[in-house]
């Protein structure tokens, strides 16, 4: 059994989001310009885009559409061939909410999407867990929507894009984290909205090739890490968790070792920080492992991990159906780790219920 | 490889030569395994769907070309039709030797194909 911390439910055209609008942004959506035709979902898209397109292509559906569109091949190619307890769905295009110009539009979109999650998957199935996208550029529309949609007790996590205008410990964003802090409510950020007003991705100025900057995009999670900690989000709401999602993971140690030596060096800046970064970040940052770094040596990875302590800091995810998926059989994950990682971390993050007696499930296929 | 008894043809039937156009592939369980057969221009060749990179679903990628090797700034379209994308990530195979354009350590198990009368068999 396992609990996935990254599947992407879709929808097939942005169109099917108008009942879910008020009339303003109804007429807006149906009659607006949208950047890729009728179907397309309003954003600013990154500036590179994947030669091949970036879905598994064994998770179209077979009468065609979006993979990660159709439910009944989601639980034949992940939920029930892996034994999935728990699948925590971020939706797919509604994170890039964060790159539109105009903050009402963005918020709009998102208690869109995030009334059809509520209304168009989570009642389902019981393994289906939401979250609640909001628009970081505008943290109070932001902090209303986390109050209004996170009673609801399938939405688990909020989540946002690792794309943003300034690191996410900036003051600007406190309500958003108030909010999710209120509602008892981790905050992830996912890679994505790399594009419009998130106009810095990257330190360099954008990188040329997908894959080149795919790789480098582990980037804003470090930009994310300093700021939250350096600001003392985690000290003004000791119960809040960070969730980076899609980010990488071995990177972090280096970039924690970094934090702790400047930080010795120059605590008198931050003069509410009474710990070391890697203290805090062990307590309050999360990290899924897709798609987890491959070397040719696994003891390389694993004594990486082991300094962030890995066994309670990571979650394992697949990212179903996009391209760059793990498969949890195959995952380089410790076997000593196995429960905690696979499981147990994502259980206490999102606070889900010991695990069920055996739940009657389809037979699972393989192929 | 000697087909097992009771099967009394060369291998295993897949499929009839005529069922798969060129470009066009059939997926067949062989011997409880899950094998793709591939027309590539009138040629028939096997692998087995599972990929050596993670175990992905290798048979249901696409079959494309990709660029040549190439020093400079140019964009040489060659091998058309001969390769076989991952439908997971997309790690490119040559179809007729199971080759792994980016990492030549690593190949798809393939199987040789015999076809006898309008009729595809697979030596698995
Ligand atoms: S499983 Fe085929 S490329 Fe990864």
């Amino acid at each position: 059994m396992i609990i996935d911390c990254d599947v992407h439910n879709s929808w097939n055209s942005s169109q099917e989001l108008l009942p879910y609008l008020p009339p303003y942004w109804r007429d807006v959506l149906a009659r607006g310009e949208l950047p890729g035709g009728r179907d397309s979902f309003p954003h600013a898209h990154r500036p590179w885009l994947h030669p091949e397109g970036f879905m598994r292509t064994d998770a179209i559906p077979p009468g065609g559409g979006t993979p990660g569109s159709d439910y009944e091949l989601m639980r034949t190619q992940l939920l029930d061939r892996y034994d999935v307890e728990y699948a925590i769905l971020g939706g797919d295009e509604g994170i890039e909410v964060s790159t539109l110009a105009n903050p009402h539009l963005a918020s709009a979109l998102a208690r869109a999407a995030n009334d059809w999650m509520v209304q168009e998957w989570l009642g389902r199935d019981p393994r289906l867990k939401g979250s609640i996208v909001v628009a970081p550029q505008d943290p109070a529309g932001a902090a209303e929507e986390i109050r209004r949609i996170g009673e609801h007790p399938d939405m688990v996590q909020v989540i946002v894009s690792s794309g943003s205008q300034r690191p996410y410990g900036d003051p600007f964003y406190w309500p958003i984290f108030q909010a999710a802090a209120e509602m008892g409510l981790p905050v992830a950020a996912h890679l994505g909205g790399q594009g419009g007003v998130n106009a810095n991705p990257t330190g360099t100025g954008p990188p040329s090739y997908f894959w080149e900057a795919h790789a480098l995009l582990c980037e804003t999670g470090m930009g994310h890490v300093a700021s939250l900690i350096a600001h003392g989000v985690f000290e003004k709401l000791p119960e809040l968790r960070f969730l980076l999602i899609e980010c990488g993971v071995a990177w972090l140690p280096a970039i924690l070792w970094r934090l702790d030596a400047d930080y010795k060096a120059l605590r008198k800046e931050t003069p509410w920080l009474d710990r070391l970064p890697s203290d805090v970040a062990r307590e309050h940052i999360r990290l899924t492992t897709q798609p987890l770094e491959q070397p040719k040596d696994v003891r390389h990875l694993w004594s990486a991990l082991e300094a962030i302590d890995g066994e309670r800091t990571l979650l394992f995810a697949t990212d179903y159906p996009h391209w760059d998926f793990d498969d949890p059989d195959r995952v380089r994950i410790p076997p000593a780790w196995r429960d905690r990682v696979l499981r147990e971390n994502a259980r206490e993050l999102y606070r889900l219920p010991p695990p069920r007696a055996a739940a009657p499930q389809t037979q699972a296929s393989t192929s | 490889m000697t087909p097992p008894a009771g099967e009394h043809r060369p291998g295993f039937y897949a499929c009839r030569s005529d069922e798969i156009e060129p470009g066009g592939r059939v997926i067949r369980e062989l011997n409880g395994r899950s094998v793709g057969v591939f027309n590539v221009d009138g040629r028939f060749y096997a692998l087995r769907n599972r990929c050596p990179h993670a175990g992905g679903a290798l048979c249901l990628g696409p079959v494309t070309g990709t660029t040549l090797p190439a020093r400079d700034f140019s964009f040489v379209y060659g091998m058309q039709g001969r390769i076989l994308r991952c439908a997971w990530h997309g790690w490119e195979f040559e179809i007729a030797t199971g080759r792994c354009l980016p990492d030549p350590r690593m190949r798809a198990k393939t199987y040789p194909v015999v076809v006898e009368d309008g009729a595809v068999y697979v030596m698995i």
